[in-house]
């Protein structure tokens, strides 16, 4: 297995290489040029071709690539073209805030949409179990945006149980003050999907052959369903959780910027109003990383859970 | 004996009928299923006839007042309005005289004497429209009705473009194999290891820039499916590789079927239900993220109207008491899009029965 | 409290958004600043004795500093009180011309201090700013006493040294934190960064070793209501009063006006625009929010929002229809200034608030003409219709829009900023107006970068543009149709040389009737040519609960915090 994982890691970089490429053509070559924004009110091209030089964007394209890559590798992109901070210091400060929220709405949904999902297959087919359905169906056909609208107004505005918005110094006072309405909004949108999707698989493994062996030796359905059904659906619930994974460092910008919280998400639109480019590059690249990577745990993870399950 | 080739039509004829028929028929006996198509079709049409200009063609025309409210509140408050009326006009103070500096003062005589000459026509606005207008005074059920063509349209082109560059892609990935496929992969974890927000912004941004994307929708429909095309791959190029050792290929190329005949003559049209589905699939994540994209302002142009542009301009209309133009774009979307899912699950429970 | 955008940092050389300079006004002090209360603005001495009179036709400006004004505390200082003194202003100065720093403001002391120019230069080839070099037009004559020499005259000099960005910092502060300069700022002003998180939360709080100030009553108009009111609050007292500001930036307008209303913050600055129907229903503040006290104050911003034709014949190597100075261009401008109805706009987009600006200088600002108006650029569809008829521009192809008098078709390209509803729905009314005479207009949404390079490069045919005032007087506004200007501030690129002519006159005569009757006829050159298309001078409206009290909101001065007041005892009440 050593030999599979040191494999998948070897073929990363020609990915992280891409993506590399992906965002430079994107940026250096066809985006914004970031020295506009710097300059100010009053300025002349002199002073533009000044900050052109001090951002290093007036070299050769192939220079700037491999600045680029050296940056990768040494893991230092410099400092935000906008607000000087350092890159790294952006990051590991913004990711905080996301994860407060996102953690929590991962385990909510997850867990609610597992108990819903066995719920509604254990009485599978019934009119219950359509309704059900529908009812997903049509809570995914309403925008995420026109939730936060409303709910933010609902509930922050008119009822006030909730802060309309904003964020604090303290975990706690954000985890029980701030968060709860989006975490609420989050997990509400996202039960619904993710239940049809469940309901699914445990569907597949209760038409399986061995859940008929276990009826015909007279185990209760209770019993079927928590012991067998539920074991083996796992494996796919679990992979499914780790596609979200990356997601989650990235949150939902839509939230962050409807509720003042100053998120990974949130940073990253701006930065790419602005041309941030150091900012850009850094979460671009340290999400495909990431990506990457909680793929690799979740295929090894695989192989732990279901012994039958070989690596190429 | 001669009986037996009087009838040869009855032997020849009797093949099982194909997999479109079969699905059909047992769409027509999954009564949601039914429904939605009924509906769906009924957005198509009316989808077509706001393109051919026989409805809401007027919708950019502003027949009522500022925030005119919906015919059921007839009475309402509506102060947006009355604010309007009463800009009472300032006194004016005599203009300067720019005669001794103008370019234009030797044909000032003529342009008086044709001004004179052209009739200006004012148009009286209703204090109310149906289901309301927005703030310019624009009929929000035209509206509603423009912005479903555009948006419909928007969803089905970046459709089906995305699910062209998938299935393209992945039937060269699954059927060569190989370096082909291994490039393509390579292609494809780029996409896929790129958070789907950022690589979307990304394309926008840059979209929306440089003019060279096109005009109008060009640009947004070209996003969505340059970023969109990964899940289909996914989906054609497991088919490809599980057909491409069937017999009936092997058949083929004994016949003398090129590659190219192959991949797209043979197999296609026995993979074409996974990509129909997938394909409604993706009008309905589309037309959910040109919502998302106008709101960042990357949507539709200025001069056109969809979903997206209506709740971006609902935002702010919630806090001040008007409602109905959140309300008629958010129901006509989730009706359609409601409509469309189900199809897309009935589609696809009548295509492959085993996934009941 | 909550902004409207987010800042930057608190290096006063480096920023230049109006929120992070905002906050530098707390933590800093000008040499000069202007009076609270005074209306129009006046200048009063802050960290100068006097406010200096022009010296030698107003080449000369000698500035002697109060003795005893001490930088806040830092480690740097190491335990000692650090006096201000003339070399700190001179430091300061030099630091805006250091390519290093990529001042915005660096404009501020281009072209005028003897020998900063050629500084800046050396700079330059050598790769680094030499602060000991000596430069002549500034001389720190002792401790106390700074003099500044410039090449020609500015009569607006002074109020260079009263922005809030030009203000003395200490060397040694900034060569200790040198790449974190915004994170450290140490000023000698009244407050102090105590904490700050990136873009959700700035707290400043009083520097208790602050000499403090009165409230100057001196200017004050005893019939305005807020003059009185801020007069019986502050009379007296030892200001600040404030011990701890909190701000939070919120970029959208939805939360941040549901958090004043729902008293999570006690001031809202610039209620968004959205709202005002809302919150002064026909012009009345709506009964919910007049119960609880809560205080508007109107302020007519020094800013002038207008639409920019490019008027160079070439834009981005294509041939530009609206450019040019020939009559038949002339006419197709003026044609569709007469076809854009600005009182929609104003009345729809801007809900009623703002004005219809009818001179490039706004209210408020020296210079400025409340007499005078022009009726080329009121709404008059059928004399526009007239225009465009009598210079050929009709509609030969038959395609429903007009074309050019040579019988290319026509189509003029509008670039806006992507993003942001208002925007959009100003281009909305564009397109509207411009299809109701018949002209095809392409609306462009553009990313914020690309925007400021397009209209810097002159990569556009119309866009839209503001201007808000760094400094109170004519001048400002008038500059930005100088013709040497191009490629930086004049972004139509209108080059007329008898507005160059009467421009450059202006700029040797103090206000008066002179420069007036100078400013008048430029302004007579900007109807005529009709290189833009005036927009408004917006009005924004600024919500208090009444526990805060002495407020005025001053049209140049970003920031009132030092002279406000907070009734505790309220303001716990009604947090309930």
């Amino acid at each position: 297995m050593t030999a599979y994982v040191i494999r998948r890691v070897w073929q990363m970089i020609p990915t992280i290489f891409g993506v590399i490429l992906l965002i430079f053509i994107l940026f250096n070559w066809v985006g914004g040029d970031p020295a506009q924004v710097l300059a100010g009110k009053i300025s002349n091209p002199d002073q533009i071709a000044n900050i052109r030089r001090q951002l290093g964007v007036d070299q050769p394209y192939w220079v700037q690539l491999l600045i680029f890559v050296k940056q990768v590798f040494t893991f230092d992109f410099g400092r935000s073209w906008s607000t000087n901070e350092e890159v790294s210091h952006i990051i590991l400060t913004r990711v905080g805030p996301t994860l407060t929220i996102m953690l929590p709405v991962l385990f909510i949904t997850t867990g609610l949409s597992v108990l819903f999902a066995v719920l509604v297959a254990y009485v599978r087919g019934t009119l219950t179990d359509r309704m059900v359905m529908i009812a997903c169906t049509v809570a995914m056909s309403i925008s995420f945006l026109v939730y936060i609208i409303v709910f933010q107004w609902l509930f922050g505005f008119i009822l006030g149980w909730f802060p309309v918005q904003g964020w604090s110094e303290s975990f706690w006072k954000n985890l029980t003050y701030y968060a709860p309405l989006p975490i609420m909004l989050a997990v509400f949108v996202g039960v619904a999907p993710e239940l049809r999707l469940y309901r699914s698989f445990f569907l597949d493994e209760i038409h399986q052959d061995y859940v008929r062996t276990a009826r015909a030796k007279g185990v209760p359905e209770k019993g079927v369903m928590l012991k067998h059904v539920m074991r083996n659906a796992l494996i796919p619930i679990l992979t499914n959780v780790g596609i979200a994974l990356p997601g989650v460092f990235v949150g939902s910008f839509l939230l962050e910027v409807f509720f003042s919280v100053p998120g990974l998400g949130r940073e990253v639109v701006t930065a790419v109003n602005r041309s941030d480019f150091p900012v850009i590059k850094a979460v671009t690249v340290y999400l495909a990383i990431i990506t990457m990577v909680i793929n690799l745990l979740v295929d090894v993870m695989y192989k732990f859970v279901d012994p039958r399950v070989s690596f190429k | 004996m001669s009986a037996i080739l009087d009838h040869p039509p009855a032997v020849a004829g009797h093949h099982s009928p194909g997999l479109w028929l079969l699905a059909w028929r047992r769409l027509r006996h999954d009564r949601v299923g039914m429904v939605s198509l009924v509906i769906v079709v009924f957005f198509l049409l009316l989808m077509t006839a706001s393109y051919m200009g026989l409805v809401a063609s007027d919708w950019s025309q502003e027949k009522g007042v500022s925030y005119a409210n919906p015919s059921f509140l007839a009475g309402a408050e509506n102060l947006e309005a009355k604010a309007m009326e009463q800009r009472a006009k300032a006194a004016k103070a005599p203009p300067v005289d720019l005669s001794d500096v103008d370019p234009l003062a030797p044909r000032y005589k003529e342009w008086e004497e044709r001004a004179k000459k052209i009739a200006v026509t004012e148009v009286k606005r209703s204090e109310t429209l149906p289901l309301g207008g927005d703030k310019w005074g624009r009929d929000v059920l035209k509206k509603a009705i423009k912005g479903s063509e555009v948006s419909i349209f928007v969803g089905l082109s970046s459709a089906l473009l995305a699910t062209l560059i998938g299935t393209v892609l992945g039937a060269f990935a699954g059927y060569w194999g190989g370096k082909v496929n291994d490039f393509l992969e390579w292609f494809y974890n780029i996409f896929t290891s790129i958070p789907y927000i950022l690589l979307i912004l990304a394309f926008a941004a840059v979209a929306t820039s440089t003019g060279k994307f096109g005009k109008g929708i060009v640009p947004i429909v070209l996003v969505l499916s340059l970023t969109g095309w990964t899940g289909i791959y996914r989906l054609i190029r497991a088919e490809y590789i599980k057909h491409a050792n069937r017999e009936y290929v092997k058949a083929a190329q004994a016949i003398g079927a090129s590659n190219n005949s192959r991949m797209f003559h043979h197999i296609l049209p026995n993979v074409s239900h996974v990509a129909l589905v997938q394909l409604s699939q993706y009008t309905v994540g589309f037309i959910k993220a040109e919502v998302i994209l106008s709101f960042l302002g990357f949507g539709v142009p200025v001069d056109m109207v969809s979903w997206g542009t209506m709740l971006a301009e609902a935002q702010n209309e919630l806090v001040i008491g008007k409602w109905w133009q959140l309300a008629a774009a958010g129901l006509s979307m989730a009706v359609l899009v409601t409509a469309f899912s189900l199809l897309t699950d009935s589609l696809r429970d009548a295509l492959d029965p085993k996934l009941r | 409290m909550g902004l409207r955008a987010a800042e930057t940092g608190f290096d006063p050389v480096l920023v230049y958004d109006r929120y992070s300079v905002g906050v530098c006004e707390n933590l800093f002090e000008t040499l000069v600043t202007y009076d609270y209360l005074a209306r129009p603005p006046k200048l009063v001495p802050l960290a100068a004795e006097t406010v200096p009179e022009p010296e030698e036709g107003g080449t000369r400006y000698t500035f002697r500093i109060k003795p005893g004004i001490h930088f806040a505390d830092d480690p740097v200082f190491g335990g000692r009180k650090r006096e201000l003194v003339a070399a700190d202003v001179e430091y300061a100065i030099k630091r805006f011309r250091d390519p290093r720093n990529r001042a915005a403001y660096a404009w501020l002391f281009e072209h005028n201090i003897l020998g900063l120019d050629e500084l800046a230069e050396r700079a330059k080839k050598e790769g680094r700013f030499d602060y000991d070099a000596r430069v002549p037009g500034i001389e720190a004559r002792d401790k106390y006493v700074v003099s500044f020499k410039l090449k020609a005259p500015n009569y607006n000099f002074l109020y260079f040294m009263a922005m809030p960005n030009v203000v003395p910092v200490a060397r040694e502060v900034i060569e200790a934190y040198a790449a974190d300069t915004m994170a450290h700022p140490v000023g000698t002003g009244p407050y102090v960064l105590r904490e700050w998180v990136r873009r959700a939360k700035i707290v400043l709080e009083r520097n208790p070793d602050y000499r403090g100030f009165e409230l100057e009553t001196r200017y004050a108009d005893m019939a305005d209501e807020w003059d009185r009111r801020a007069i019986e609050a502050l009379a007296g007292k030892r200001l600040p009063l404030v011990d701890r500001i909190e701000i939070y930036p919120i970029e959208d307008e939805q939360p941040r006006f549901l958090a004043f209303l729902n008293h999570e913050h006690d001031l809202i600055d610039e209620l968004p625009v959205s709202f005002i129907n809302q919150v002064l229903p026909n012009g009345k503040l709506a009964p919910q929010l007049a119960a609880q006290g809560v205080r508007v104050f109107t302020e007519l911003q020094p800013e002038i929002t207008y639409y920019a034709f490019n008027v160079e014949e070439k834009a981005d190597g294509t041939d530009n229809p609206v450019g040019g100075y020939s009559p038949e261009r002339v006419a197709l401008r003026r044609a569709m200034v007469l076809g854009h109805d600005r009182e929609q706009e104003i009345a729809i987009i801007r809900k009623g608030q703002a004005i219809a600006a009818q001179s490039p200088i706004p209210p408020g600002v020296v210079g400025y003409d409340p007499d005078f108006r022009t009726d080329a650029q009121d709404y008059d569809p059928a004399r526009a219709k007239a225009l465009l008829d009598m210079f050929g521009y009709v509609d030969r192809d038959g395609d429903g829009w007009r074309d050019r008098p040579d019988g290319r078709p026509l189509a003029i390209d509008y670039k806006y900023l992507a993003g942001g509803q208002e925007y959009r729905q100003l281009a909305e009314l564009w397109v509207k107006c411009m299809t109701e005479l018949g002209i095809r207009l392409q609306p462009s949404a553009v990313q914020f970068a690309d925007l400021l390079e397009n209209r810097r490069l002159g990569k556009f045919q119309l866009a839209d543009d503001a201007w808000i005032a760094d400094y109170p007087d004519a001048q400002n506004f008038l500059q930005l149709l100088y013709g040497p200007n191009t490629d930086q501030s004049n972004e139509s690129r209108f080059r007329l040389p008898e507005y160059d002519r009467l421009y450059e006159k202006s700029l040797g005569y103090p206000d008066g009737p002179e420069r007036n009757r100078l400013y008048r006829e430029m302004t007579r050159l900007l109807f005529a040519y009709a290189p833009w298309r005036l927009g408004v001078t917006r009005t924004f409206k600024h919500l208090q609960y009444p526990w805060v009290k002495g407020f005025k909101k001053h049209p140049i001065l970003y920031t009132n915090f030092k002279w406000l007041d907070i009734d505790v005892a309220a303001q716990r009440a009604a947090m309930k």
